[in-house]
């Protein structure tokens, strides 16, 4: 049985090793990984890795791009400037994020974890592959502003650099193919699971009293769209949110050109919410408790508004105090703590 | 004991890595009993037949607008030579054609030794290629066809300036892309050979087929394209796909050469 457990490990590597890049003492002989998913748990619709097999060498090489800053124009703006990862990899209490040259970011940053299952990405869903998303904030102008072929020559100016794309990737060359591909395995694998929520699914905890009722109004109110255990159902919708006219931005229909999808953002996933305030795709609410007070008294109505919200979401002030605690229970310390995951 | 099973376990893997090492290097080798030959498949540019100049000469479009060209840039794939029984597609099949790059305008084939009638392609990234992460060769964002705000493969960029144009340093500007839906610009070009011509692909020789495309064809038939009432063009849409539907036709041969 161990045998064939070797011989299954061996059998990946036997490609790779007539292509060995020999005299360099760096060999290409990557440890094979699989993401582990959370018990219970839908299977993806799609797997990230399938084309990308997950390894120790390309998590770790994507790691370490994701706290570079030389990603950035100016060297001061890697991926985790805005993903931070005591934030669950959001940015902690900024509405938008501070881009290169003393700009703004156009939109909230979003927190990111349980990507294996997100097909779309952006708040309006244009991005269709987690590989390529990384193109959108480094070449934005605002965002890390600068220009891919010059990442790719500080890349390969960095002996270290060198030496981990020869161990993480077979012909070792340094590409922009191959450091998507890294920083894709580095945020692929990146799982929110560990939760008092998830501690009471698992029979580990329980909710308070104030908690469970929460869940409760949760389960009635909220659930279609913050469908668990994802809490989100991927889908785009307008919330009642009027149009931030110093953005202008209309959110999907930017993407399909279909006026039906005017004002539509995406569903954001409500783990780690007490961590990822402000909240909404321009940041407009900073507390939980005013975004239950927009869905209580604030839905703008519209031709696109979702129909679940037409006149809002009616609670009392005590159904507002245990949802708010309720929604608490979904903020995971160790996803916030793994030494895994931090600066490399 | 420990030791002896170990051996016999390393053994076991010795042969399995030969093995499997000899499953590897064969794979991207033809068959035998397929012979190939070369086909060098080249393009010409031009303006109403007129050798294509960038950042040269002004040209004139059908509604009497001028206008300079400094970029002019699209994506070949899935290029197949077929003679009505059989077909022969070329595996990877991804090509950037750059009027900017002499080495981009032509490429070998390695098709099947045959004699065929039809050179077909999509002049674009068939949809697939776009939704299926980071690419590599031709299809590296590198080459500045790729948009990072909506995942998807400009097909076809043409750049330059124009006095009709109302946009900054009267530049115009058609990055023309989207992959699905109704306004998709992908287009399944097929060409076929001058009558009586046959591709004559033999083992060891060469052969070439010669194309033009001309620009000219991007204003016209079937809808009419103003610089004036569309200088930028930069998102899917309609509009991209009004003048998808006319550069679809902007193709021909002009020669094959059998050696």
């Amino acid at each position: 049985m161990l045998l064939c457990l070797v011989s299954g490990i061996l059998f990946f590597n036997a490609c790779s090793k007539k292509d060995r890049i020999p005299g360099n003492g760096t060999v290409y002989n990557p440890t094979f990984l699989t993401l582990q998913l959370p018990a219970g748990w839908p299977a993806p619709a799609f797997s990230i890795f399938a084309a990308n097999p997950l390894t120790e060498e390309g998590f770790q090489l994507g790691r370490k791009l994701f706290y570079d800053g030389r990603l950035s124009r100016d060297g001061n703006f890697p991926c985790a400037s805005c993903h931070q990862q005591f934030a669950a990899f959001a940015t902690y209490d900024h509405d938008l994020s501070h881009g290169i040259d003393n700009q703004f970011t156009t939109r909230n940053a979003p927190g990111l974890f349980n990507l294996a299952w997100m097909r779309e990405l952006h708040w309006d869903g244009g991005i269709n592959h987690i590989e390529v998303q990384p193109l959108a904030p480094i070449t934005a102008p605002n965002e890390m502003g600068e220009q891919l072929s010059q990442v790719l020559q500080k890349l390969k100016n960095d002996t270290g650099y060198v030496r981990m794309f020869k161990l993480a990737f077979e012909d070792g060359a340094i590409t922009s193919q191959h450091m998507l591909k890294a920083l894709a395995q580095y945020m692929g694998s990146i799982l929110s699971y560990n939760s008092k929520y998830d501690k009471v699914k698992r029979g580990e905890a329980n909710f308070t009293l104030s908690e469970q009722q929460g869940y409760t109004f949760f389960k009635a109110k909220c659930e279609t769209c913050h469908k668990e255990p994802l809490f989100t159902d991927f889908s785009y919708r307008n919330t009642g949110l009027t149009l931030n006219t110093f953005t202008n931005d209309f959110g999907r229909m930017r993407i399909t050109g279909n006026r039906a999808d005017s004002l539509k953002f995406k569903v954001p996933s409500l783990r780690n919410a007490a961590l990822t305030f402000p909240y909404t795709h321009d940041g407009r609410l900073y507390t939980l408790g005013q975004v239950l007070d927009h869905y209580r008294n604030t839905v703008a109505p519209g031709p696109t508004l979702d129909p679940l919200l037409t006149g809002g979401i009616p609670m009392t002030s005590t159904e507002r105090g245990n949802l708010i605690l309720f929604l608490n229970t979904l903020t995971d310390t160790v996803l916030t703590k793994d030494p895994r995951f931090a600066a490399f | 004991m420990e030791k002896a099973t170990r051996y016999r376990g390393w053994g076991l893997l010795f042969t399995a890595t030969i093995l499997l090492g000899t499953a590897c290097s064969k794979k991207d080798t033809p068959a035998p009993d397929e012979p190939v030959g070369v086909v060098t498949l080249s393009f010409s540019h031009t303006v109403k037949g007129v050798p294509m100049v960038l950042n040269g000469p002004a040209y004139t479009n059908a509604l009497g607008e001028t206008y300079t060209i400094r970029k002019f840039k699209y994506y070949i794939s899935n290029i197949v030579l077929g003679n009505g029984s059989v077909s022969d597609a070329e595996k990877e099949s991804y090509h950037l054609v750059d009027q900017a790059s002499t080495a981009s305008l032509s490429f070998n084939l390695l098709p099947k030794v045959n004699s065929y009638t039809t050179l077909s392609f999509v002049l674009g990234v068939d949809s697939l290629r776009n939704v299926s992460g980071a690419q590599g060769g031709a299809l590296d964002p590198l080459n500045d066809m790729f948009w990072t705000w909506t995942t998807g493969y400009i097909m076809a960029k043409m750049e330059g300036n124009s006095p009709l144009s109302n946009q900054p340093n009267n530049r115009i500007e058609y990055h023309l892309g989207g992959f699905s839906g109704p306004h998709s610009v992908l287009k399944k070009i097929t060409l076929a050979l001058p009558p009586g011509k046959t591709l004559d692909v033999r083992k060891g020789q060469i052969s070439a087929i010669r194309i033009a495309a001309d620009l000219d064809a991007w204003w016209q038939q079937p809808n009419s394209i103003s610089i004036a009432g569309l200088p930028i063009c930069t998102t899917p849409g309609a509009q991209a796909k009004a003048i998808a539907d006319n550069y679809a036709k902007m193709f021909t041969i002009t020669e094959v050469i059998n050696n």
